[in-house]
């Protein structure tokens, strides 16, 4: 290990949401690493396929302990966490309820926190956060967004419990951090991207209407491939000297919302996709923002300005702040990372972007 | 002005709040949760001041009028009669309570108090139900029902909800003696009481599990369940609900010379008239009169758009409103007791039925349909 690392082979480490997309790859480099005291938890109902996949590879995969649980309870976690000395926290709630989103993100984190301060010897608790947290409503188009961007300040405007549950988290990571000296560092991926994830993004494109509407199609994507992303995530719990930071992943070689579906439309079943030019996109949200308020949420106010921004407004993104702190490249570049994410789609027309 | 609480801040509660903030004359003054963290997440959105974790904190700093309980249904009795007792009318959400003599008790307390409690049944009043309710008042059916079907569909493919009592003993839908059915059927057998005599002679449930469900593990919950019921003036009621149906919500009401379909998924309100017709207009006029009946409906549902009536809970607002009215105004409850209470034994008979002791609950899971519990009772009025 290097001694730039802050942790030990011999540290346990835990891992949340272990079995998820990125969490398995998580894992795997983990392993890859040179680790062999992991602890992975999951959720009773999870299916563990992919991780016990992941763990036949290596041989220290063996000893490697799977501990089921809610984050809800404090008891569920104080297993968890209870001798560990690096926390990666992955796991979050992809409730549509603003409540289950806070609920599943930020409880479940404070209920972590909590156990990890008092069952464990902290050394760094990587918060895997989200650019949903992110307002770009002030920025202009083509501005840069990096660390710095102002948060997102009407997360139920948007629409976005997911965004909601992230922000609430990140707000009580960093409590933790100033009242309790939680050693914390803070990751927020964009679009994850991979094999195993088979939808499209939002900022790709939406259905409407059982229509693919892409706004705009010129901006670039934060995009971030999920081997490149959870090296990241893996760099984030061992690095010396980041306490408190936050650090936004992008790839390198960043594609453009039309450059992105045509790859996926190439690969897939061909399906009817609508572009139409972001100002165009901008003005449909008003309206229907508006109608929304006038109505008292007859229809959801799914499309609305900041979501419209957030999401197609296209700006520019850096991973220099990434690189500088971590040592952090991308394993994968780009062109073999869209090859190994369409290679899981076959050309039988069975892959439907609508269904999401 | 009333001034309202509500007590527990999960997802439930935002309907609350959404359903409240469409009602003139009411103010939300408080939340409670005995988690400091949901009662100020829920506080903070829709600028609410007063957050408390403590029921009995807030009910003496606030005095609420009215209290709404949104928390899990173990809970529903401790907190509606402590609220009661220190003076506030209840609304409580479904299912009432976890049996049916908490429920009686709850309601003779609130009758003792001079107090209001109602049960959040809210899709008794959506639009469609509103309609049904006065074409059969007006005597649509010819008479009094004779037969009534309620059909309640759940979609197991959601699985945000599913997964996360499936993989977990502990949650609460477990800890109810009617699992997944006790937290969800008190909706469709709430319509059918309104029609039914207090007094039922036979009711006879079986249960299965679906191979859905079998394939996701949990195997002690059942999730397909069918409900005969005849009370002592010979009306019957046929109650279904599943898993495996999708997209079947239904109330029908049978009477002798018509018959009423209200269709909570499509906000429709189908009616049939029994009619004879000649030689082979029989086999046309009808179909065309079906045709013209979903005509209207499409209309109806245009035109309740156009004027921002057709919003999703649009039931719990009008239940919510018309109990606030009772309460303000000393008019009839939305509900009646009667209601309330004989859905809440009708709901003990089924469990009691379908799982004869928590302990022999996996056998049950593995029984094939129709083989199920099939026992006649006798009144359980």
């Amino acid at each position: 290990m290097s001694s730039e690392y802050i942790a030990l082979a011999s540290d346990r480490i835990l891992v949340t949401g272990s079995n998820g997309f990125i969490g398995t790859r998580v894992v795997e480099i983990l392993l890859g690493y040179g680790y062999r005291n992991i602890r992975c938890f999951v959720r009773p109902s999870s299916r563990l396929d992919r991780l016990e996949k992941v763990l036949s590879q290596f041989d220290a995969g063996k000893d490697v302990a799977l501990v089921t649980g809610d984050l809800l309870s404090p008891t569920d976690c104080r297993k968890a966490a209870e001798g560990v000395s690096v926390i990666y926290h992955l796991a979050a709630g992809m409730e549509k309820s603003f409540a289950g989103a806070f609920m599943n993100s930020a409880l479940a984190t404070r209920n972590l926190m909590d156990a990890f301060l008092r069952f464990a010897k902290p050394k760094r608790f990587v918060n895997v956060s989200s650019f949903a947290v992110y307002s770009n409503l002030a920025l202009k188009r083509g501005a840069l967004l990096d660390e710095n961007c102002p948060l997102e300040d009407a997360p139920q405007e948007r629409f976005d419990a997911y965004g909601f549950g992230k922000l609430k988290q990140e707000e009580l990571v960093k409590e933790y951090g100033e009242v309790h000296n939680l050693p914390y560092v803070i990751l927020r991926p964009g679009y994850v991207f991979g094999p195993g994830k088979r939808e499209l993004n939002g900022r790709v494109g939406t259905s409407a209407f059982g229509l693919f509407v892409q706004v705009s199609g010129t901006q670039s994507l934060p995009l971030t491939y999920v081997d490149n992303c959870a090296e990241a995530i893996v760099l984030a719990g061992f690095k010396a000297g980041i306490d408190s930071e936050i650090l936004n992943v992008v790839d390198d070689e960043l594609l453009t919302g039309q450059q992105f579906l045509k790859a996926y439309k190439d690969k897939t079943k061909s399906f009817i996709s609508v572009r139409i030019p972001y100002v165009v996109g901008y003005t449909m949200s008003l309206l229907w923002e508006k109608y929304c308020q006038r109505s008292k949420n007859q229809l959801p106010p799914a499309f609305n300005r900041r979501r419209c921004s957030a999401e197609w407004k296209g700006n520019r993104y850096s991973n220099q702040k990434l690189k500088e702190r971590l040592g952090w490249k991308p394993r994968v570049p780009m062109e073999r990372a869209m090859e190994a994410f369409l290679s899981q789609f076959t050309s039988n027309g069975n892959d439907d972007p609508l269904k999401r | 002005m009333l001034k309202i609480a509500i007590v527990g801040c999960g997802k439930v509660a935002d309907q609350h709040v959404a359903a409240i903030h469409r009602i003139p004359e009411c103010e939300i003054v408080s939340v409670c949760d005995w988690e400091p963290l949901m009662a100020k997440q829920l506080g903070q959105r829709f600028g609410i001041a007063g957050c408390f974790s403590d029921l009995k904190e807030m009910l003496e700093a606030v005095s609420p009028d009215i209290v709404h309980i949104t928390t899990p249904p173990r809970s529903h009795y401790s907190l509606a009669k402590q609220c009661l007792e220190s003076g506030s009318h209840v609304y409580l959400e479904k299912p009432f309570t976890v049996t049916a003599s908490e429920t009686e008790s709850l309601i003779q307390l609130a009758q003792r108090r001079g107090l209001k409690i109602t049960a959040g049944h809210n899709y008794l009043f959506t639009l469609e139900m509103l309609e049904m309710r006065r074409l059969v008042e007006k005597g649509f059916l010819g008479g009094r029902p004779i037969h009534l079907e309620s059909y309640w569909s759940y979609d197991l493919g959601d699985l945000r909800y599913a997964s996360a009592f499936l993989g977990n003993r502990n949650h609460w839908v477990r800890q109810l003696p009617g699992q997944l059915f006790h937290n969800i059927i008190s909706h469709g057998i709430g319509k059918l009481a309104e029609f039914l005599d207090d007094e039922l002679t036979e009711i006879i449930a079986t249960a299965h599990q679906s191979e859905q469900l079998r394939s996701l593990g949990a195997q002690e919950v059942l999730d397909e369940l069918r409900v005969m019921i005849r009370d002592n003036r010979g009306t019957t009621a046929f109650f279904c609900f599943s898993t495996q149906i999708r997209g079947l919500n239904q109330l029908r009401v049978y009477g002798p010379s018509g018959s009423v379909t209200a269709d909570i998924i499509t906000g429709s309100l189908v009616r049939n008239k029994s009619r004879s017709y000649k030689s082979y207009l029989t086999y046309f006029v009808p179909p065309l009169k079906s045709a013209h009946e979903y005509f209207r409906n499409a209309r109806v549902n245009v035109a309740n758009f156009l004027t921002r009536r057709l919003y999703q809970d649009f039931g719990m607002k009008e239940l919510i409103e018309r109990f606030y009215n009772s309460v303000r105004t000393g008019s009839p409850l939305p509900i009646p007791y009667r209601e309330i209470i004989l859905t809440a034994r009708i709901m003990d008979e089924i469990f009691v039925q379908i799982y004869p002791g928590r302990s022999e609950m996996p056998e049950i899971g593995h029984q094939e349909s129709g083989q199920a519990a099939t026992v006649a009772v006798s009144s359980v009025a």
